[in-house]
């Protein structure tokens, strides 16, 4: 066995080289069968050398046709043919004058593989002409071993016609067969390769109809909108900066939303995960009055239900910053780290002191209640750090359970 | 006000690039050459004379990232700024990793253009958050591949957090109690890690598919 790579097979190919190792197996056989009934006559011979030879050859032949099987060509087959019908007429030529119609015949049944091997590679009529070309050499070998075919009895005439007829037959039933096997693989092989086109064409199509529906959810009707709005200031004349501003917000956040489908990565989720860079990123876009951006470690992918929860809290954090901090920006980072999720929700602006009573004193406990609630609820934890003038940062810390 | 920048800007819509020009223009600064592709940026890189290149990633014929990669290699003094789309962070990443020395979204003011331009020209490394995390990812994944590749000291990481938290240099050295100027220079060190993970990983490849084998 060589440990070169064999290249991909089609499903007729491989039907085909079932029949060859078969044949093979019928070759070694005969050829066995040859040389044991030739070593168990030898004193029947009347060209010993041409035997031994013949036998050598024989043996040759079979070991190539074994080690070469899988790249049989046209020339191999007429070798074949060649080397077959040599054995056939040196069946009349190793024995005495008369003694081919009695003695054992030498070739035995080795040169049928012949016809097998043509069947099997050229269909019905390469078999049918392999075995009639061996079936003529057969008839050629009475004249050789010195009895001419009108001087043939009756019975051996019927003989060597039953022999010329094996050679035909088998060469055309193997041929019918193989050409049968060739023709039910290709059918095979055509189906399968309908399946996977079919496959591949619902894949693609179920790809186009979620990008479809994607844009169509959030693209399209935006720029429904940014349209409409549009033509109602451009009627109105007179305009506020703030709307324009707003509209033009309107597009930005459109257009880093297109491009995120785009550009998306077909990476895997998985299972009952999302990205908690993508759910924040979104939740950034839905932000009014201060600008924030997002920054993570990786995508985050992380269970559903706690990155629902997650993503909630950081709302209602950034909820807080535009109503009460007077930042100018905010910035959202997440990272995971020795199996928790950490967020951080950070602006730059007025900073308050953390105080968990005076801020319940206050009835401001919109940011105790939503913020600390829901990650506890998660078993995790909150850290505020803050100074007056000096912004303030939210830290919360989300333990997760083995997913990645 | 600080010395006037001369700047090259190559972005493929004229459009946009009028748009910059205008803004660098009304702030005193110098347009010594406007470039539409990757290829154009190289040759004016070199022949304009600029101090700052503002690069756009998404060029025709030769990228963004591969003429920010010849710039630096032709021109070691100049400085490029990468302006681009959010959604191109990972050429922003290939882009630092080619030695830019900066990134700023296409949706920054006109101001903070303006002064990204000069603190770049100054040697200030400008971040953005998100480019940040990106980095800090980058690294992350480098320490769980590969030992023997440059990692970031606890000091780096620390500042490298602070910046995706939005943190500008000033805040981060009133934090870690160290002048605005070391929190730079840790910046710095960390693009200039991220250029040599860059040729460690052409090395590696170079090893394993060229030098103990004779090309076919």
């Amino acid at each position: 066995m060589t440990s070169q790579a064999q290249p991909e097979t089609s499903a007729p190919e491989r039907s085909r080289r079932t029949l060859v190792r078969g044949v093979l197996v019928f070759r070694w056989v005969w050829l066995a069968w040859m040389s044991f009934v030739a070593f168990a006559n030898p004193a029947d011979f009347r060209r010993p050398g041409v035997a031994w030879v013949s036998i050598g050859i024989a043996g040759a032949w079979t070991a190539w046709m074994t080690v070469s099987s899988r790249r049989w060509d046209q020339l191999t087959l007429w070798a074949d043919l060649a080397v077959c019908a040599w054995l056939i007429a040196a069946s009349a030529l190793v024995v005495f004058e008369g003694d081919i119609v009695d003695q054992p015949f030498f070739a035995t049944g080795y040169p049928l593989t012949a016809a097998l091997s043509w069947g099997v590679r050229r269909g019905p009529r390469g078999g049918l002409a392999a075995g009639a070309a061996l079936g003529a050499v057969l008839a050629a070998t009475r004249p050789l071993n010195g009895v001419p075919l009108p001087d043939l009895p009756a019975r051996e005439v019927r003989d060597l016609v039953s022999g010329i007829i094996n050679y035909l037959v088998a060469g055309g039933a193997v041929g019918f067969v193989s050409t049968l096997l060739v023709r039910s693989g290709e059918a095979l092989q055509r189906a399968t390769d309908e399946l996977v086109r079919e496959r591949e064409r619902a894949a693609r199509l179920s790809e186009r109809e979620s990008l479809a529906r994607e844009i169509h959810d959030s693209v399209l009707q935006v720029l429904a909108l940014i349209h409409k709005k549009g033509r109602e200031l451009a009627a109105r004349g007179d305009v506020a900066p703030s709307e324009v501003a707003r509209l033009a917000e309107l597009a930005q956040q459109q257009e880093v939303e297109l491009r995120g489908l785009i550009l998306r990565d077909p990476e895997r989720v998985p299972e009952g995960t999302t990205s908690v860079r993508a759910d924040l990123e979104a939740l950034a876009r839905t932000i009014e009055g201060v600008p924030v951006s997002v920054s993570s470690v990786g995508p985050l992918w992380v269970e559903r239900r706690v990155a629902e929860q997650v993503v909630a809290a950081v709302r209602q954090a950034l909820v807080n910053v535009v109503e009460h901090s007077r930042a100018s920006k905010a910035t959202v980072f997440a990272e995971e780290d020795d199996g928790r999720l950490l967020v951080s929700v950070r602006d730059d602006g007025v900073g308050f002191v953390y105080d968990e009573a005076a801020l319940r004193a206050d009835g401001k406990a919109g940011l105790l209640k939503s913020v600390k609630g829901r990650v506890e609820d998660l078993g995790g934890s909150l850290h505020v750090t803050s100074a007056a003038g000096k912004g303030t940062e939210i830290e919360l810390a989300v333990p997760l359970r083995g997913e990645r | 006000m600080s010395e006037p920048v001369k700047v090259l800007i190559v972005d493929d819509h004229p459009v946009w690039r009028d748009g910059v020009l205008a803004d660098l223009d009304g702030a005193g600064h110098t347009v010594v050459g406007e470039a539409s592709d990757g290829r154009e940026a190289i040759a004016l890189a070199r022949d304009a004379m600029p101090e700052v290149v503002l690069m756009d990633l998404q060029l025709p014929h030769v990228s963004g990232v591969e003429a920010t990669r010849r710039i630096v290699e032709e021109s070691p003094h100049v400085k490029v700024l990468v302006l681009s789309a959010s959604a191109e962070e990972k050429d922003v990443l290939e882009a630092v990793k080619a030695g830019a020395a900066g990134y700023l979204l296409k949706s920054a003011t006109s101001d903070e253009l303006v002064d990204a331009v000069v603190r770049v020209r100054d040697g200030e490394p400008v971040f953005t958050p998100s480019l940040a995390g990106l980095v800090l990812d980058e690294f992350r994944r480098i320490a769980k591949k590969d030992v023997g590749e440059p990692e970031l000291t606890a000091r780096e990481n620390e500042v490298l957090k602070y910046v995706a938290k939005g943190y500008t240099y000033r805040e981060i050295g009133e934090k870690l109690f160290i002048s605005t100027k070391t929190v730079q220079n840790h910046v710095q060190n960390i693009l200039t890690k991220l250029q040599l993970r860059k040729r460690y990983e052409l090395m590696r490849y170079a090893l394993q598919r060229g030098l103990d084998q004779a090309p076919e």
